[in-house]
């Protein structure tokens, strides 16, 4: 208690002042966390004392301004001092990091992320003990890498264990599947040794055929100590579409499984998803959902009960600026000094400083993330109000279209997906929602994958396209294929990065079928 | 003369030890202290007290008095809020808790102004053992709410019996420190004058001891295992404060030499019965009356 007290401190030295971890530290507070589990029961934890472990007391707007424009120098500071990109951006600029106004902060343009896929090195800090490369999945380009110490992955997997313990999301008793691809270093590495830290068990089984990876999630294991059926899954929202997709068409259900939690992340997850997955793993099952991206590791958002995406302060600045008048692709001329902050309710693209201690290797300065969110207007009244926040992710900026003028005349991924993925659209869009969109005059052209025999339909047509509509979309033309292949401009899925296995899939049987006929799984079956 | 050829400093002080056992383990099943929301009371912790306890006495004897009853004060506060906050809490909901601070407080104006008030020791005594009685009271339930083991108590009780054959018995350090700290306000003896130039006494540790390991017994091992360790402990002081009273020993006791192996052997005796309860298994089993436990975790 006494040694976990003086832990709390020495962390709170950290997240105050910006000074570098102290690893002993985060493994007491682990530790600690888990000793109080133990002692007082599952549902210790989790109250406001706990959380501000890993954030800090709730900060006035003042303070958290202050405090974010002092790491922001610190972080500037040491980006000009001792890497190559921003040593060269400074002095082009005739800043002085270490006395930068927010009205400078402005002027710095944002880090494009070509820059940081060109040459990463440049990123790098002198003396600092680079240990890892890890890359992007490329789901907009050439994969883009950022380097790390073997310190800072051991902080942020410290760190993850704790938010974990702290939030009750993961115990030892846990078994966890990471659907995710094997590629997906970084957070592959934190989250398993963060399990390891934790006690549960973690399994990578990647992105194999679902159907092999549906039946990993039923199959009971008889381990002492730990739960019989995997109870937290890791899943990119297609792949895990693609999962309940093959579960519901097998006559699965919730008593087939034993999850808990599914940790949905990468990629836009919709109501209709979240709605559809408890359908076949139970209306319990909980969604763990935020924000995070390689480039600026581990900066990242929470989403609260609200929608909204929150991000802790002393962890990083986190812009919304305006949208370019034309669409990225179009070639425009950049504004000199970056565009301005976006409107109040307007959409933006999200612009991300991680700050020390969190992020040590690499320094990224305003980071154009190019993924887009819209700012929020007016008091916010969920449990995180006192954190700024922004909208759930709208899509990447590349993949939405410029339809018309003006912060109105975008169409993002995120309507178009939300419409697709509804519930009442389950008989005829299958999931994951196959599709893709483009500007035409007035408005924008959809086209979509439906189940067979639904292409034609006009009922089908008339209720895809009202979905569409209630979500904004000005609809001008809607193309619907049975068959995905036929898509003209298809949206980049994570799901399909599929990793081969020696393994066929392995049929699970539900455990009792409404009609008291067996039936069985074939992989493949819905996709 | 009292009943059974014992003086009155006898049934004072051992009233006030059994007040504290007894009203330590009756607030263990009626309240809960606003214990720290990460961590558990470990063998660490345990580790820690027993370096602050070989330090603190050599500490308060090169201190100026009055910075020695400074830091006993500041002590006694901490343990006073971590009684008051809950019983306040619970009596008065939702604004009692904030009379706390200011009670506890004005229960440390009375002890400094007791202690001095010229000619009034029995006063001066009376107020500083309720103050001190309270103070174990809530250090012990903090300790024992913060999920101490009994196997740690046990531990500690040992490691302590160990410490004070040598501080007590071999060195003239605890009567050193006593005669120091007499007189203060805070000091560390729930005491009662007797004959001119005598009087009884027990050692705030001790009574400290004597009433948190019934309560890890409770926690781990049941109802029967902590109530046979807080008779047992009040028999045991109560047997040292009669040899003391009665005059078949002179001198200073080194109280812990009998509790420290009595806890040992009840903890050895238990497990051996059976696994120890963690915090949640035991108020899953033996729930705290709703109203009380709603208090802050």
């Amino acid at each position: 208690m006494l040694l976990t007290g003086l832990a709390q401190l020495r962390l709170a030295a950290s997240v105050g002042f910006g000074t570098p971890f102290a690893l002993w530290s985060l493994d007491r507070l682990v530790d600690a966390l888990l000793a109080t589990r133990r002692e007082f029961g599952a549902g210790a934890g989790g109250g406001a004392a706990e959380t501000e472990l890993l954030t800090g007391p709730a900060l006035d707007e003042a303070t958290r301004r202050d405090l974010q424009l002092r790491r922001f120098r610190q972080q500037a500071t040491r980006g000009a001092r001792e890497t190559a990109y921003y040593g060269r951006r400074f002095a082009g600029l005739g800043l002085d990091p270490g006395r930068l106004t927010y009205a400078d902060v402005a002027r710095l343009p944002p880090t494009p992320k070509a820059a940081l896929r060109d040459d990463p090195g440049a990123f790098v800090r002198r003396g600092a003990a680079a240990a890892v490369r890890t890359t992007t999945t490329g789901t907009t380009g050439r994969p883009t890498s950022v380097y790390f110490t073997a310190r800072e992955l051991e902080a942020t997997a410290a760190l993850s264990a704790i938010g974990l313990l702290v939030h009750g999301q993961l115990g030892p008793e846990d078994v966890v599947q990471v659907s995710t691809s094997a590629r997906a270093t970084l957070g592959n590495t934190c989250f398993a040794r963060a399990c390891a830290r934790i006690g549960a068990v973690w399994a990578l089984t990647g992105l194999v055929d679902p159907g092999l990876a549906l039946a990993q999630l039923a199959e009971a294991h008889r381990v002492p100590g730990k739960k019989p059926r995997p109870s937290y899954l890791v899943a990119y929202p297609s792949y895990l579409g693609d999962l309940v997709e093959l579960g519901l068409a097998a006559g699965l259900g919730p008593a087939d499984f034993g999850l808990e939690r599914i940790a949905a992340g990468g990629e836009i997850v919709t109501a209709g998803l979240k709605a559809r997955a408890r359908r076949l793993f139970g209306a319990g099952v909980a969604f763990d959902e935020g924000y995070a991206q390689t480039e600026t590791w581990p900066l990242g958002g929470v989403r609260c009960a609200a929608g909204h995406l929150h991000f802790e302060p002393s962890w990083g600045l986190v812009e919304v600026l305006a949208l370019p008048d034309a669409h990225p692709d179009a070639g425009a001329p950049a504004d000199p000094g970056g565009p301005p902050a976006a409107a109040p309710g307007a959409p933006g693209v999200l612009v991300a400083t991680p700050f020390v201690p969190y992020r040590d290797a690499s320094v990224v300065l305003r980071y154009a993330t190019e993924d887009a969110v819209r700012t929020l207007e007016g008091r916010l009244t969920c449990p995180l109000r006192h954190q700024p926040a922004t909208s759930d992710v709208l899509g990447k900026l590349r993949l939405a279209v410029r339809h018309g003028p003006g912060p109105a005349g975008w169409t993002f991924p995120r309507q178009v997906l939300e419409a697709l993925e509804a519930e009442s659209l389950a008989d005829a869009v299958p999931l994951p929602a196959r599709c893709g969109f483009w500007a035409v005059p007035g408005g924008v052209a959809v086209e979509a994958r439906v189940r067979p025999g639904y292409a034609d339909r006009a009922d089908a047509r008339r209720a895809i396209g009202a979905q569409l509509e209630a979500q904004g979309v000005p609809l001008r033309a809607l193309r619907l294929v049975e068959d995905p292949t036929r898509l003209r401009r298809p949206l980049p899925l994570r799901g399909d990065l599929r990793e081969a296995s020696f393994a066929p899939p392995v049929p699970p049987a539900p455990s009792a079928a409404a009609d008291g006929a067996p039936r069985g799984v074939a992989a493949g079956a819905g996709a | 003369m009292a009943p059974l050829g014992l003086t009155p400093a006898y049934w004072v002080v051992l009233g006030h030890a059994a007040a504290a056992v007894l009203l330590g383990h009756a607030f263990f099943r009626r309240y809960r202290v606003p214990r720290p929301p990460v961590g558990v009371f470990d063998l660490g912790d345990v580790a820690l007290l027993l370096g602050a306890v070989v330090l603190a006495p050599l500490l308060y004897l090169v201190l100026p008095r009055w910075a020695a009853a400074g830091l006993l004060g500041l002590g006694v506060l901490g343990a006073l809020l971590a009684v008051l906050e809950p019983v306040l809490g619970a009596a008065r909901a939702p604004w009692g808790a904030r009379l706390a601070w200011p009670a506890a407080l004005a229960v440390l104006a009375a002890d400094v102004a007791a202690a001095l008030r010229p000619g009034a020791p029995a006063a001066a005594l009376a107020v500083n053992n309720a103050v001190l009685v309270l103070a174990v009271v809530g250090v012990a339930n903090l300790w024992a709410q913060s999920g101490l083991k009994a196997r740690d108590a046990a531990l500690l009780a040992g490691a302590l019996a160990l410490y004070d054959v040598v501080a007590t018995a071999w060195l003239p350090l605890t009567d050193a420190l006593l005669g120091r700290l007499a007189g203060l306000p805070f000091a560390p003896l729930v005491a009662w004058p007797g004959d001119p130039g005598g009087g009884l006494g027990v050692g705030l540790g001790d009574l400290l001891l004597a009433t948190v390991c019934p309560l890890a017994l409770r926690k781990a091992f049941g109802r029967r295992a902590g109530l046979t360790a807080a008779a047992l402990a009040v028999a045991t002081i109560a047997a040292l404060l009669a040899l003391l009273d009665l005059g078949l020993v002179r001198g200073t006791i080194p109280a812990m030499v009998a509790l420290g192996p009595l806890t040992v052997a009840q903890y050895l005796l238990w497990r051996y019965r059976g696994r120890e309860r963690t915090t949640w298994e035991y108020l899953q089993a033996e729930p705290l009356a709703p109203a009380l436990a709603s208090g802050p975790r």
